[in-house]
């Protein structure tokens, strides 16, 4: 049952949402814009490496590939962050009430949901790289591979089930979409996304660790760029690890908190 | 399905500016309502808006918590065994909600069908069923936003039995529909969903004649409370006022209204808006409840005396609509 609806919720939001010529189209040449605009930003100033400390070491990244990585996740996670405002388009439509009516397990509702983006996205990728390679001449080096397996794997799990606990989350609000935008600019300050950390004031760092965009970026940059190995990056990988498995009891518990609570309040619809 | 002392209080806050405080209203939805529904039985909830019809259905479908009371659907506790009453219920609402736009059809149903878990092997074949039953085969491979409103009413009157649930809510099924698509829909529940198929069928409408059409028996539900129920037949036996004349009248005044009010024979008065003029005059609609059929010439010759003009009259046996007026003033 619970496997029955995470894949019938997944094909329901890739049918609705993505199976289009016009979108796949689109969501091809998306990203370029936006790679073109990381890319550029560092233009003026002639550099050509960015200097990354980690663990007192210092590692000497090539500027482009620092920043495809950073697009590749950030996109990412702003997909699993819009894929959290799923509840709110179905409040919308009236289809939350029809989807809470059922037995479905809802856990399995939201998991699909969080692996519908999590597809969707993996045609970003193609843009993205696409967008990179065609026109930024990016050359992609990979060093060591299991490393980058377990780095690709646990940013993405971390950020799929971050994905779920917002879409739990957003069942309580009509705003969710306005949460989600809101949280974005912060998101790409505070994850050493644009900037390497040792640039961020101490103070504001202790933001930055709650981030698993934070890690991922880290562990995704060290391993493909910086040639590190695994036992480089293990504690980034732990964390994302550690992260993950919170976010899916978060998810867990805030999905049954947040049905009964809208029993209570009246907030699916209200009368 | 049981309700016993069922209430259902709404909190609303609101604050009186951007940075005032907040202040609370507690709107009592339903008020401590009891009612059984028999196995195979169509239920009519009837009130006027906001008389509590929703909030019962879904308390009864596990969508809201009752703030008081109990219901029980096969016996199940709505509260506590939500899970098994989910799979045995559905709940088709009016208005063109609860499906999927960008879907099709089919792809509606058949989402709906992993939902509640039936069997891979019958998905097919019962989402085909349901689709005929409906007359949308033809139609089914189109998405859901091609559909008229009442494509739409119909597939989710599929939507609603893809479980093959004991017991079914229709919470304003013919909502916004045309007539002839609602009177299709009507013939549909009674036909195939109660006599063939034998559900328990719960349905909420403010449209009489529907209920008069449909119900076995009915309740009426106003300002949260029922205040009746019964076979429509015998509440309508029940009315302290036997018959209604309802008379369109032209140059109707309040002060002609309030003596006619006073009148003897005269139960009660009510009017009603109509839609029409005859002579370059306005035509309200007056229904007179009054003991017997015989006293209707006192009222005509008061109309009369008071210079109203009587386009038609027409003396019946009391209606639902009657019943309706009568419980909820309305």
């Amino acid at each position: 049952m619970f496997w029955r609806v995470v894949v019938a919720e997944m094909e329901k939001n890739i049918n609705q949402f993505f199976f289009s010529s016009r979108t796949l189209f689109w969501t091809l040449l998306l990203p370029l814009g936006n790679g073109l605009y990381l890319y550029f930003l560092y233009l003026p100033f002639a550099v050509r490496s960015v200097s990354l400390e980690f663990y007192a070491s210092w590692y000497t990244l090539d500027l482009v590939g620092f920043t495809l990585i950073g697009q590749l996740l950030y996109t990412f996670f702003t997909m699993m962050l819009l894929s959290g405002t799923v509840f709110d388009r179905e409040r919308e439509q009236g289809t939350l009430e029809a989807l809470l009516l059922s037995p479905a397990n809802r856990i399995a509702v939201i998991f699909g949901g969080a692996l519908a983006s999590a597809f969707n996205y993996v045609w970003f990728i193609f843009g993205i790289l696409l967008s990179w390679v065609a026109f930024l001449g990016v050359i992609i080096i990979i060093t060591d591979f299991l490393a980058l397996f377990a780095s690709v794997a646990l940013s993405y799990l971390s950020l799929v089930t971050l994905g779920m606990c917002l879409e739990a989350f957003f069942i309580h609000s009509r705003r969710g979409v306005m949460y989600a935008t809101m949280v974005q600019e912060p998101v790409m300050f505070f994850s050493g996304l644009i900037f390497p950390l040792q640039a961020m004031p101490r103070t504001l760092l202790s933001i930055s660790f709650l981030i698993p965009l934070t890690f991922g970026l880290l562990s995704l940059r060290l391993t493909l760029l910086g040639g590190a190995s695994l036992s480089d990056v293990v504690v980034p990988l732990m964390v994302l690890a550690f992260m993950t498995l919170l976010f899916l009891v978060i998810a867990t518990w805030l999905i049954g908190y947040a049905e009964r609570n809208a029993k209570k309040k009246a907030t699916l619809t209200q009368f | 399905m049981e309700a016993r002392q069922l209430s259902r209080d709404y909190v609303s806050t609101k604050r009186s500016h951007l940075v005032g405080r907040k202040n609370t209203t507690i709107i009592r939805a339903l008020d401590r309502v009891d009612f059984e529904i028999q196995k195979g039985e169509l239920f009519g909830l009837l009130g006027p808006n906001g008389a509590g019809k929703t909030t019962t259905v879904k308390i009864l479908c596990t969508l809201l918590e009752p703030t008081g009371g109990r219901a029980f659907v096969k016996g199940h506790d709505v509260v506590k065994d939500a899970a098994r009453v989910r799979r045995i219920v559905n709940m088709v609402a009016g208005g063109e909600r609860m499906l999927y736009y960008r879907l099709t059809g089919r792809e509606n149903l058949e989402y709906f069908a992993e939902l509640y878990d039936v069997p891979k092997r019958e998905i097919k074949s019962r989402v085909n069923t349901l689709l005929e039953l409906v007359g949308l085969s033809d139609r089914a491979d189109d998405e859901v936003e091609k559909y008229s409103k009442g494509m739409k009413q119909r597939l989710q009157i599929c939507r609603g039995l893809i479980n093959n649930p004991e017991v079914l809510f229709l919470d304003e099924p013919t909502l916004g529909l045309d007539v002839n698509i609602a009177k299709d829909v009507r013939k549909f529940i009674r036909e195939k969903i109660v006599e063939e198929q034998g559900k328990t069928v719960l349905l909420t409408t403010h449209y009489m004649y529907e209920a008069e059409e449909l119900c076995d028996r009915v309740g009426f539900l106003n300002k949260g409370k029922l205040v009746a129920v019964g076979q429509p037949e015998g509440l309508k036996r029940k009315m302290p006022t036997g018959f209604s004349i309802e008379v369109l009248v032209a140059r109707l005044t309040d002060e002609t209204l309030e003596g006619l009010r006073r009148l003897e024979p005269v139960k009660k008065v009510l009017t009603t808006a109509y839609e029409g003029e005859t002579e370059g005059e306005k035509i309200d609609r007056l229904i007179v409840n009054v003991d017997s059929d015989r006293t209707a010439p006192d009222v005509l010759n008061y109309l009369s005396t008071m210079r109203c003009r009587v386009v038609s009259v027409n003396i019946r046996g009391p209606t639902l609509e009657d019943l309706f007026m009568f419980y909820t003033g309305e």
